[in-house]
């Protein structure tokens, strides 16, 4: 049986060989895909165009516009001459925020009861940023009233631990941003060309007429889904390598936790999708139809793996279909294995919902596939 | 002489290291009904694909009805009528739709379609499957289907490339009657085949051998070609009398056929009795041993002999 | 360029489509379940976000002042723990994502004026449930300092406003609320509506695998022909849930739609000539199917989804990623129907992105015709 099953992996390789852009792409695609993707999307939310109108022009209106430039978050685009010319350049999208400085800005600051108003426009229509901004303006503002405070109310400045609570950052202490996004990414990538890999073998020999040829062979079915899960399971652990390698020493991603159980683990998840895969595979009589199958599936895995909206926040009802999800699974134990250390013992509720699933669906997509090829 | 319409000039094309088409020179009448033959790689299907316009020429010149197909492929497009080995016509598409696909594609006029696809589907017996999707036709129906689609346009050359292969012996018949109205309306033809009695069919016959164009004559001539005459044996241990008559004076090639031999010797009138004699002293019986007429197969398989033997030269042939 | 062989390929093409009622199915409402998908996952308001407080002042202040923290929808209380390894343990298991540590002499330094001690620890491997609850729980601080001093500084003859100096008064335009699904939406409809680029990818390799390009390659049909034809279809199916995709984000999603329809529209069919020219382009390079749609990942999905700007700003891309964001039809897209969604501006102001998009499909198809050889090798 070993040997049938070699001559089937040898087949598919030689198939693969010939049409060499497939596993080019399934190989290094995800790979640099994720090297551009995390490269350009890793990093603080910066250059974020501000316009300001400052009516005061005074010492402290200036000292304001520095110190929300030193955020980082802004890039001044230019100073508004009035109000029109902000509103012009918000609807244009040219900005995502500006601030007005009204002209008594520094009396109110310098008077004993004074308000200093500060007007922000937030541009509502790129939400991301526009948070991004908020929490940068709270932050510079913030940091003003305290020093007004302070002064106002005679308080001894050694003693005054401020009135915003002290923040740490566990498990990314410096908060880089790497740490949370390329880990989600390579959840995204490699399942994405699992899924395909996986949906395309069966479906590519129906489509073109090859499949009862396969069949007539003497192989068993379960030989034959055995040989054509071989070369996915191969390229989709040395994709996953790749990924893990570039995550860990092009962005510094650390791995705190055992790789060993880490590279177990991807074995056990790549199969799991594995078994997704080739149900889409054998349901599908086209490629085109097995592409938009992955495509609607692994777009409805990524909503639940954390990348873009955490799922407590989800209604209820779809954060019980989370758990049906494996990525979700796997993003948890990815994560908990690379940036938090953890092991086994914490991460066991993970891996049991993962093998439920891997047992399940290996279990349908087994004697669903057989069934489908006798 | 006619001005020939399709003409090549030392034509050739080459993939990577194997020259498919070597030095081809070629020269087609108008309305000849022209079958290309020559073992599998000789080059058969890169000849029709690079006179369909399908493949870059590496070198040389070819002509299709009088426009160079380095310059203006398209327009020779237009005139031709190409049907490729494999089935590629649409196989979601019913039989209709694909002939109106192809008669848009050419750029049929309206009024005329309607009118030359019944009459394309009457003369390829298929009026009945109009609305049938072509993945469901039979075999033979699909060839005579993608006949009809490179008709619809009424080219001036036909360019089939081995349009029978993997047809029913019916279906086969009933395709080469097609093609002898269309060679008798005067439409140019050119079709590669591996069978040897369509060969025999064609107006003229070239024999293609590792690219390039060996023998280009009428079917009766390269008949005639075999140096020698033909005998026909009958042996009941046909092993042993194939191993015997192949050793003997003035025969030059043993060809088998199922369970009959065909010798070629210098002379039948004076072989055959040396031959009759030779088997009876080794005491092989046989029912019968007589002159046979030279048919294309016979003269195919020796020509094509004389090329191996040519390109890897025995020792003592020299 | 005869339109009778653009609309025969058309025609051929849908008759493709058609044939198959799973593909049909699949092509005509994949950009809708997308929809659903994203709307549903991907675009929800931070609430319910599990904390834990770890109390060790146990005054009658700190007491207020947790409850105050997790009253309402937006922080859950899911443990009041006892100590710091708690925390940790909670922390690692991902049961929580933040936690908040009241210091033993919290109220005693609060109304000493010398601060408010207070830590937030938040799991920094999903930062932004947590980034959430710091700043939740600063303006939470922020009330109840004023408010627990509010008696005090009276007494003292400072008005209780004093500790609220900069008047801070935020607005937000065009989506005041913040709700990310008001932009989100609008700007994935450039995923979702550029969804069938990805199909056509497939449709000149399919001829390929299929044989049919031989045939097809051996009629007089032009290169532009050829690709407009195979376009046409795609570009239907995408103008049809032009109008279906909006109206159910209107209907059922909320989302403010404050410029003109016929201008989005418009743009829209612009749009789809571009990025369908993009899945033309590497339909013109692969041979296999299975090679187009790896390549369509990499090239059209992927990017289109990160780099477009839609979750992560331009602006604050590398200046290489910016520039190739650019040639990226989405990037303008999402402008566009941000734009005519939310602030509802006009053409006056997004026809440089018009043009662009028009240009860039322009290159595009101009590429893939340059490029598009009708010989079979």
């Amino acid at each position: 049986m070993i040997a049938r099953i070699a001559s089937l992996v040898v087949k598919e390789f030689i198939h693969l060989r010939r049409d060499w852009w497939l596993p080019a792409f399934m190989l290094l695609g995800g790979a640099l895909e994720l090297l551009l993707i995390g490269w350009a999307t890793s990093r603080p939310i910066t250059n974020l165009p501000l316009m300001v109108y400052d009516q005061d022009q005074s010492a402290a209106s200036r000292a304001l516009i520095v110190s929300l430039e030193n955020t980082g978050t802004f890039d001044l685009l230019r100073q508004a001459p009035n109000l029109d010319a902000i509103q012009a350049a918000m609807e244009r999208g040219e900005i995502n925020a500006a601030l007005v400085i009204p002209p008594d800005f520094s009396a109110q600051i310098l008077s004993q009861g004074g308000r200093p108003a500060l007007p922000v426009m937030l541009n509502g229509a790129e939400s991301v940023s526009a948070r991004a901004a908020l929490q940068a303006v709270e932050g510079v503002a913030g940091a003003l009233n305290e020093r007004i405070v302070v002064r106002r109310l005679g308080i001894d400045e050694e003693a005054f631990r401020g009135f915003t609570p002290g923040l740490r950052v566990w498990f990314n202490e410096n908060l880089k941003e790497s740490y949370y996004t390329t880990p989600a990414e390579l959840g995204l990538m490699l399942e994405f060309t699992v899924l395909l890999f996986a949906a395309l073998s069966f479906s590519r020999e129906r489509e073109l007429g090859t499949l009862e040829q396969l069949l007539v062979m003497p192989f068993s079915s379960l030989e034959i889904i055995i040989g054509k899960s071989i070369p996915v399971i191969l390229i989709g652990f040395f994709d996953f390598l790749l990924m893990l390698g570039m995550v860990h020493f092009v962005f510094d991603v650390p791995v705190r936790g055992s790789l060993a159980l880490l590279l177990v683990l991807a074995l056990g998840y790549l199969m799991v999708e594995l078994g997704k895969g080739l149900v889409i595979s054998v349901v599908s009589r086209t490629q085109h139809q097995a592409f938009l199958l992955v495509m609607m599936i692994g777009m409805t895995d990524f909503m639940f793996t954390g990348y873009a909206a955490p799922v407590e926040s989800m209604p209820r009802a779809i954060q019980l279909l989370a758990n049906l999800v494996p990525a979700h699974h796997w993003l948890n134990i990815l994560r908990g294995v690379m940036l938090k250390g953890a092991g086994l013992d914490v991460l066991w509720p993970s891996l049991l919902a993962l093998a439920v699933l891997g047992v399940l669906i290996g279990g349908f997509s087994l004697a669903f596939v057989r069934r489908a090829l006798n | 002489m006619q001005r020939p319409i399709i003409q090549t000039a030392g034509l050739t094309r080459v993939f990577k290291n194997t020259r498919a088409v070597d030095s081809l020179d070629l020269a087609i009448q108008p309305g000849a009904l022209f079958g290309l033959i020559g073992p599998d790689g000789a080059g058969k299907t890169t000849t029709l694909r690079l006179l369909a316009g399908l493949l870059d020429i590496t070198a040389g010149s070819a002509e299709v009805a009088g426009f160079d197909l380095g310059k203006q492929p398209e327009a020779a497009k237009a005139r031709i009528g190409y049907m490729a080995q494999q089935f590629s016509l649409y196989g979601e598409l019913s039989v209709q739709e694909n002939l109106r696909f192809f008669s848009d594609l050419y750029g049929v006029p309206s009024a005329q379609q309607a009118g030359r696809s019944e009459r394309l589907l009457r003369f390829a017996g298929l009026d009945g499957f109009k609305d049938r999707r072509a993945a469901h036709l039979s075999g033979g129906m699909q060839k005579k289907l993608a006949l009809a689609c490179t008709l619809i346009h009424q080219p001036q050359i036909l360019l089939l490339d081995e349009p029978t292969t993997g047809v029913d012996p019916v279906s086969r018949r009933e395709f080469w009657n097609i093609l002898t109205d269309l060679h008798l309306e005067g439409t140019t033809i050119l079709v590669s085949t591996p069978y040897m009695d369509e060969a025999d069919r064609c107006s003229q016959v070239g024999l293609m051998y590792s690219g390039r164009l060996v023998v280009c004559d009428t079917p009766q001539a390269i008949r005639e070609r075999i140096e020698g005459e033909i005998v026909a044996l009958h042996p009941q241990d046909w092993q042993a009398a194939r191993r015997l008559v192949a050793g003997l004076p003035g025969v030059s090639e043993v060809q088998t056929y199922g369970e009959t031999l065909l010798l070629i010797v210098d002379s039948a009138r004076l072989r055959l009795p040396q031959i009759e004699n030779a088997l009876q002293q080794e005491g092989l019986v046989y029912q019968s041993a007589r002159q046979a007429p030279p048919r294309m197969e016979e003269a195919f398989i020796s020509l094509i002999r004389r090329m191996e033997s040519e390109k890897t030269p025995h020792p003592e042939a020299g | 360029m005869s339109l009778r062989r653009i609309r025969a390929v058309a025609r051929k093409e849908i008759h493709h489509i058609f044939r198959d009622r799973s593909t049909l199915f699949l092509v005509l409402f994949t950009p809708t379940l997308l929809l659903l998908l994203m709307a549903y996952a991907l675009t929800v308001d931070l609430q319910d976000i599990p904390i834990a407080v770890l109390d060790l002042d146990r005054s009658e202040a700190s007491r207020r002042f947790a409850a105050q923290i997790t009253a309402g929808n937006d922080l859950t209380l899911y443990a009041q723990v006892e100590s710091p390894a708690e925390i940790e343990a909670l922390l690692v298991r991902g049961e929580i994502k933040a936690a908040l540590i009241i210091h033993p002499n919290f109220s005693a330094d609060l109304l000493a004026l010398r601060g408010i001690p207070l830590q937030i620890i938040i799991d920094g491997t999903e930062p932004e449930s947590g980034g959430f609850a710091v700043q939740h729980v600063g303006r939470r601080a922020e009330a109840f300092v004023t408010e627990s001093l509010a008696g005090q500084l009276q007494a003292a003859g400072v008005p209780p406003e004093a500790l609220q100096a900069v008047d801070l008064r935020v607005r937000t335009w065009y989506n005041p609320s913040l709700k990310p699904r008001n932009d989100l939406i609008p700007g994935l409809l450039s995923m979702i509506l550029g969804f069938p680029a990805l199909s056509v990818a497939l449709t000149l390799a399919h001829e390929r695998e299929h044989g049919t390009m031989e045939q097809l390659m051996a009629t007089p049909i032009g290169r532009w022909e050829l690709l407009l034809g195979k376009m046409v279809p795609y570009i239907l199916v995408g103008l049809i849930n032009t109008i279906v995709i909006p109206l159910l984000a209107m209907a059922w999603f909320r989302i403010p739609f404050n410029g003109s329809f016929p201008l989005f529209f418009g743009l829209s069919a612009i749009f789809l000539f571009a990025i369908l020219s993009m899945g033309i382009i590497i339909g013109v390079f692969m041979r296999t199917q299975a090679a187009a749609l790896a390549l369509s990942f990499l090239l059209i999905f992927f990017p289109g989804f990160f780099l477009t700007g839609i979750f992560f700003p331009i602006a604050a891309m590398p200046e290489i990623v910016r520039l190739e964001s650019l040639f990226l039809p989405g990037t303008h897209y999402a402008i566009i129907t941000r734009g005519i969604f939310l602030p509802g501006i006009g053409l006056d102001v997004l026809w440089p992105y018009a043009v662009m998009l028009f240009f860039l499909g322009l290159v595009f198809t101009g590429v893939a015709a340059l490029f598009f050889r009708k010989k079979l090798a």
